[in-house]
């Protein structure tokens, strides 16, 4: 590679910095980012400059890459330019600020006054330019570029700039660290200035001005603390997150070095993303002897993000590509993906749909302060031994961010908050339980009906209001928990009782259930065909010590991850027109469960699932907006639900009316007085009561035969005979 | 190759491809001398030596001088090697141009090598030891003269010159009497088992990087490097807020020797008598039958003539975890060997488990004791003051027998610690997965234990197997005393075979093959038919079952007959879980 022309690049950084704008969309003026910037920075009033090489990329792309790649260098190359600039874009004299301002300022009133004998002066005497910086440069990455794991830092990328991820897991107090050190000559009492550009240096004894020298009268010098320059600097170590460790593998930590502004930024535990210099480092002194033969390597920060805060980040390495793309947007992949989920637990496909909907979660809605929660709850409850506890191992590896705990192991404590004393300190301190720390995610309870009483009354605020609020110990706080609830629970009889009430059976308060989205009974009932398909399944596992392949290919989990993160991102609204036919859908409902003395509550609350189902349904289409085929899925799988909990009790009183039987009834239903239906509507009433489109064909055709309704040529229309 | 014992650095970089094919052959593997069982002050600083042992931690990549130039006296100037070293190699008056564009950089990494924990002590005796003598360091020198090279000549004088006392035999009696500075030689050598402590190592690692993971075991030749140089703990620091990390990163050598490996082999079992012979039965003719008859008379003695309980101990012996997918590890046999009766305890537990620790390589008996469920270190957790995986009691090589003794938990309270050490056990007994604490967030590693859990009633943790023990008279419960007694006099006629045995179930290869699984198949839906309650862990089990039993006679492939009895055993083990009392909801 062609060595680059430094001067040349000097002059085309001082034309961005002068140069570069941004044209206001709104009123179409040019807002100069950098200008504006650097005026304050004139004043004082800012002292950290961010150049964003996304500007500087589309200002001049070369220069980009070169920055990348040899940060250090046109880091000074930046400061240097912004030295020379700074003074013409003073506009006001300022105002001292500290004890170093006035220093500065005074001796550059000396200087101008011994002007004549500047020459004469030692080059060691003379200011350094870093004594007179007050302001600091820092680089935010590409947007496009992606962050590393510690791990895929190697030596080939000593002295480029990186962004890494990862969890800090030491920061060591934010100590003053020398710039440049200032001497007296306790003879000559002139100033010497000496910069540090490492983490030592060797002071200076002898005196070097010429008055000593020529006079051989050998002053010592002394440090001046007030006249030296020192930044804050901090050493931070970061470990990689969990995902970024190999099995098998322990997870690898690097050091980071912080400087100025860059300090006390993240503290233990916080999730980072770094953006810096990699380097390596000579240690001198007691570390060198220790080290030996070994180099140590750091980041030098220039930017550090803490990822709790911005979500954006994580969004960067969810990019799919075209080709995951266009295999995720095959007809089936709604199938496809609920199939996916614990692809090694048989069937329960619609548990699997309302899982992946809980995974996709539906929009938030506040309307004038009002706080509506989009994330889904769900409640799955059944025999033992049908998976549940596996599901929800699988939904809380596969989800981002996610807690696990089951009722009986957490207390109330656990699942909230506690506040803890520090024994060092004696202060009181707020230590996020399984919710807090699910917040944005899902939190996993199983054997819910297990818990203490006085537990779950906590869940009730963070199952509607999705915060928590603490008063203890003179705390008195509320934290957000935005947490999608899946819960897990066993029958109170071991076994479902189909003649009782879901209270009953699994003796939680209705207020509690109400809660829920979706309650699902998982029933494990004997049956051949299952049993032969299970076997099979089992023994292949054994044989070939793997899953069976299936017919629908199931997607791994990081495609899954990066799917629903980008389902995510899109807020889907509901269109007006959609709203009549939503309303209609609830007062059935309503309507059904006054006269059918349901097992379930249809409330409320059922009518805000629905929305919320809808919405995450549109996100998983990728859609802006919700559809109608969305509400009449989301009914379906609320009326599954339904059903999984009724069926039994049908079941158990001995007449069961066939399918056919029961499409019937609600075309008559529908009919009402009338002798007429129309054949489109029959289909949609039926679809959103979980009927296929073929049954629906089959109890026509049934019916038919039996003459008790007619269906016109064209199967548009049926007429009651 | 008798000169492999006596191979100098130098040398070796010189015809490293060449050394490394000889080193395949397990023979020659074998002639080094092996670092585990033997005093460190016998061995030489920078010869090869062998350690086998458990990668307990690994530590990060690290950037050393793989070449640097030195400067003499008088302007003078080479470049020194720094591969398999810690310290520079300088002469009289050398110094290390630091600066020189010349030096170039490699990348190692650091693994920490503990010697397998629970090896049982006839494990550490049938090891072959063979101690360098002295006369290796004088062949060495005639070898050298004879070949009168001059870079080697060159070489020898500087290590000399280095270091004064190249018998680190004294220093290390020094040594070892000066406690190191700040932090405690227990927390050094970070066993898992405290009681019994294992030997450390760091090895250094240079090729391969990434391919070793936690908890595998391997066998090591490598440089030993135990320069006193390295000891920092004596040496005048000043105070700095790190020190715990710097002592910790840089133990004392005499106490954890640093091993340049060379070579390294990953090992399927932990038996010394299989090391060379496993790929070649012929060699070892072992009747699987004859010994599967004789250890399971044998268990049936030990376990009150109970011929069931024994098929059971005797399968629980040879499980090992033989399908690890994404959400599933199948193959763990876990086993919960219930109602003992009272009279005989605490005499019955111990010696059972002395028995176990006669036939297996590597094993550990933990007696659930309040205090020990309250004070014991459970799973490894990471010390960021020191950046080092502190060991926990359940990080153990793969196939080690543990075996908790639940009939010596009494009433009492059960602090966090316990109550945590609780569901680690359960976590790992049913995934096979150990925990580690890395204080954010806890990582699963893979581990492959079998575990035996001894109690009086029903067990607390989970298993996939519950045998109540039928004694088949009350005269065996009187006797078991002596029972046992000639029980391990008898084994001992037949030990080596029987530990042979075990290992070789262990890895052996058995194929479930499809012809059977039809009528496997079938069998379950009758079974569900008749039992709401059997569900696919049933089956697991049943297969896993029959798969034991099935090699444990020698053979190879599912047959029929191991599954039907596999179903009988079940059924039997069924009855008798009937009629214990049932446990209050």
């Amino acid at each position: 590679m062609a060595r680059r022309d430094y001067a040349q690049d000097k002059d085309s950084v001082k034309a961005f910095l002068g140069e570069f704008c941004k044209v206001d969309p709104d009123n179409g003026k040019k807002n100069f980012v950098y200008a504006s910037q650097l005026v304050k920075l004139a004043h004082r009033e800012q002292t950290m400059l961010t150049i964003d090489l996304d500007d500087l990329q589309e200002f001049n792309e070369s220069l980009t890459e070169a920055v990348k790649l040899n940060c250090r260098r046109y880091s000074t190359i930046f400061s240097d330019v912004i030295m020379e600039m700074l003074p013409s874009y003073k506009e006001r004299e300022i105002r001292a600020k500290d004890v170093l301002d006035v220093y500065i300022e005074h001796r550059l009133l000396m200087e101008g006054r011994n002007r004549n004998q500047v020459e004469q002066r030692d080059e060691r005497n003379r200011f350094p330019p870093e004594l007179m910086k007050r302001f600091e440069i820092s680089f935010k990455p590409l947007s496009t570029d992606k962050s590393f794991s510690i791990r895929d830092i190697k030596a080939d990328n000593i002295g480029k700039l990186v962004t890494i991820r990862g969890i800090v897991t030491r920061a060591t107090e934010v100590k003053p660290m020398m710039v440049v050190a200032t001497y007296t000559c306790d003879r000559c009492g002139s100033e010497t200035y000496q910069p540090v550009n490492g983490m030592t240096f060797i002071p200076i004894q002898d005196c070097p001005s010429d008055d000593c020298r020529v006079n051989k009268a050998a002053g010592r010098l002394y440090l001046q603390t007030r006249g030296s320059k020192f930044v804050k600097f901090q050493e931070i170590k970061i470990q990689e997150h969990s995902d970024q460790v190999p099995v098998g593998h322990i997870p690898r930590s690097l050091t980071i070095f912080c400087r100025g502004e860059i300090t006390r930024q993240a503290q233990p535990g916080d999730h980072i993303c770094v953006s810096g210099v990699f380097l390596p480092l000579m240690r001198e002194g007691f570390k060198q002897m220790v080290s030996g033969l070994l180099s140590e390597t750091f980041l030098d920060a220039y930017r550090i993000l803490c990822i709790n805060k911005t979500e954006d980040i994580s969004e960067k390495d969810a990019e799919l590509t075209p080709e995951e793309l266009s295999e995720l947007s095959q007809d089936d992949f709604y199938d496809r993906l609920a199939t996916s989920l614990a692809p090694e637990i048989y069937g329960h496909m619609d548990v699997k749909k309302a899982l992946l909907l809980l995974l996709v979660g539906g929009v938030d809605k506040r309307p004038d302060g009002m706080k509506i929660r989009g994330n889904i709850n769900i409640c799955l409850m059944g025999d033992p031994g049908v998976a549940k506890s596996q599901l929800l191992g699988y939904i809380s590896r596969l989800a981002l961010r996610s807690q696990y705990t089951t009722g009986r192991g957490s207390s109330g404590v656990g699942l909230t908050a506690a506040v803890m004393k520090d024994p060092l300190t004696g202060e009181m301190t707020l230590e996020g339980g399984a919710l807090v720390l699910a917040d944005q995610g899902i939190c996993c309870i199983d054997e819910f009906d297990k818990m203490a009483e006085v537990d779950r009354i906590s869940i009730h605020e963070v199952m509607e209001q999705q915060t928590i609020s603490i008063a203890k110990a003179g705390i008195m706080t509320t934290l957000n928990a935005r947490v999608s609830i899946l819960a897990a629970a066993n029958p109170a009889f071991g076994r479902y009782n189909p003649r009782r009430t879901i209270e009953q059976n699994i003796q939680l308060p209705a207020a509690l259930l109400s809660r829920f989205d979706l309650l699902w009974l998982i029933q494990d009932k004997p049956d051949r065909d299952n049993d032969l398909r299970l076997a099979k399944h089992i023994t292949f596992v054994h044989s070939h010590g793997k899953q069976p392949p299936t017919k629908v290919k199931s997607l791994d989990m990081s495609l899954m991850r990066r799917y629903i993160q980008l389902c995510k991102r899109k807020t889907p609204v509901i269109p007006t027109e959609l709203t009549d036919y939503i309303v209609g859908a609830y007062v059935e409902l309503r309507r059904e469960a006054r006269n059918n003395k349901d097992m379930t509550f249809t409330s409320a609350r059922n009518l805000l699932g629905i929305l919320r189902l809808s919405t995450a349904l549109a996100r998983l289409r990728l859609s802006d907006r919700v559809d109608k085929d969305d509400v009449a899925e989301a009914l379906r799988l609320l009326e599954m639900s339904k059903d999984s909990l009724n069926q039994t009790h049908e079941h158990h009183t001995g007449h069961v009316p066939n399918t056919s039987d029961k499409i019937f009834a609600l075309v008559r239903e529908l009919a009402g007085a009338d002798k007429m239906v129309r054949l489109i509507d029959v289909m949609e009433r039926c679809t959103t009561k979980g009927f296929k489109p073929d049954q629906v064909d089959k109890c026509v055709e049934t019916y038919e035969e039996l003459n008790v309704w007619q269906v016109n040529q064209n199967r548009t229309k049926i007429t009651f005979i | 190759m008798d000169n492999l014992k006596v191979l100098k650095i130098v040398d070796f970089v010189q015809n490293e491809s060449q050394i490394v094919e000889t080193l395949k052959d397990l023979e020659n593997w074998k002639s080094i001398p092996l670092l585990d069982h033997s005093m460190l002050h016998s061995f030489q600083d920078n010869t090869l030596v062998r350690f086998r042992g458990m990668v307990q931690d690994m530590l990060d990549n690290e950037t050393y001088l793989e070449k640097y130039k030195v400067n003499g006296e008088g302007g003078s100037s080479r470049v020194q090697d720094g591969k398999f070293r810690d310290i520079f190699v300088l002469g009289n008056k050398e110094t290390v141009d630091h600066n020189d564009l010349e030096n170039c950089f490699g990348e190692r990494r650091s693994l920490f090598v503990i010697s397998l924990p629970g090896l049982n002590d006839w494990a550490k005796t049938t090891q072959p030891i063979s101690p360098p003598t002295q006369s290796a360091s004088e062949s060495s020198g005639q070898k050298r003269s004879a070949e009168d090279s001059e870079s080697m000549e060159q070489d020898q004088e500087m290590e000399e010159t280095q270091t004064p006392n190249k018998r680190i035999k004294g220093s290390i009696a020094v040594n070892e009497e000066a406690a190191p500075k700040g932090l405690s030689a227990e927390y050094h050598l970070n066993s898992p088992i405290p009681d019994r402590p294992s030997k450390a190592c760091m090895v250094k690692v240079y090729s391969d990087l990434d391919s070793h993971t936690l908890n595998s075991v391997v066998d090591v030749i490598g440089f030993l490097s135990v320069d006193p140089a390295m000891d920092i703990s004596t040496a005048d620091v000043e105070m700095n807020e790190d020190i715990d990390g710097i002592l910790a990163a840089n133990p004392p050598p005499s106490l954890i020797p640093r091993i340049h490996a060379v070579a390294i082999r990953r090992l399927k079992h932990s038996n010394p008598l299989l090391d060379t012979s496993l790929h070649n039965f012929e060699e070892h003719p072992l009747s699987f039958d004859v010994v599967y008859k004789d250890l399971l008379i044998v268990l049936t003695q030990c376990l009150f003539g109970d011929t069931l309980a024994a098929e059971y101990l005797l399968a629980h012996l040879i499980s090992t975890v033989y399908v690890r997918t994404e959400l599933e590890t199948l193959g763990q046999f876990t086993l919960n060997l219930c109602s003992i009766p009272q009279e005989v305890l605490p005499f019955f537990t111990k010696t059972l488990y002395e028995i176990i620790e006669m036939i297996t390589p590597v094993s550990h008996y933990l007696p659930m004791t309040l205090e020990n469920m309250n004070t014991l270190q459970f799973i490894p957790k990471k010390d960021y003051q020191t950046n080092k995986l502190v060991s926990g009691i359940l990080q153990l090589a793969p196939h080690t027998h543990l075996v908790l003794d639940e009939t010596a938990m009494k009433a009492g309270k059960l602090e966090n610690n316990g109550v945590l050490g609780m569901q680690f056990m359960s976590h790992l007994i049913k995934t096979q997965q150990l925990k580690c604490d890395f204080q954010y967030y806890q990582l699963d590693f893979h581990s492959n234990l079998a575990i035996l859990i001894l109690s009086e009633g029903r067990s607390m943790l989970p298993n996939n197997s519950q045998v109540p023990i039928q004694p088949s008279d009350n005269d065996t419960v009187k006797l078991i005393e002596e029972t046992l007694k000639s029980a391990k006099f008898y084994l001992r006629t037949k030990l080596n075979s029987i530990r042979r045995y075990l290992t070789l179930c262990k890895v052996q290869e058995f194929v479930m093959n499809d012809v059977e699984g039809k009528m496997i198949e079938d069998d379950f839906v009758e079974m569900r038919k008749a039992n709401k309650n059997i569900g696919p862990e049933q089956l697991h089990n049943l297969l896993v079952l029959s798969r034991l039993l099935g090699i444990g006679v020698g053979q190879t492939a599912l047959s029929k007959d191991s599954w039907l009895k596999a179903k009988d055993m079940e059924r039997q083990r069924e009855e008798r879980l009937a009629k214990l009392p049932k446990r209050k909801v």
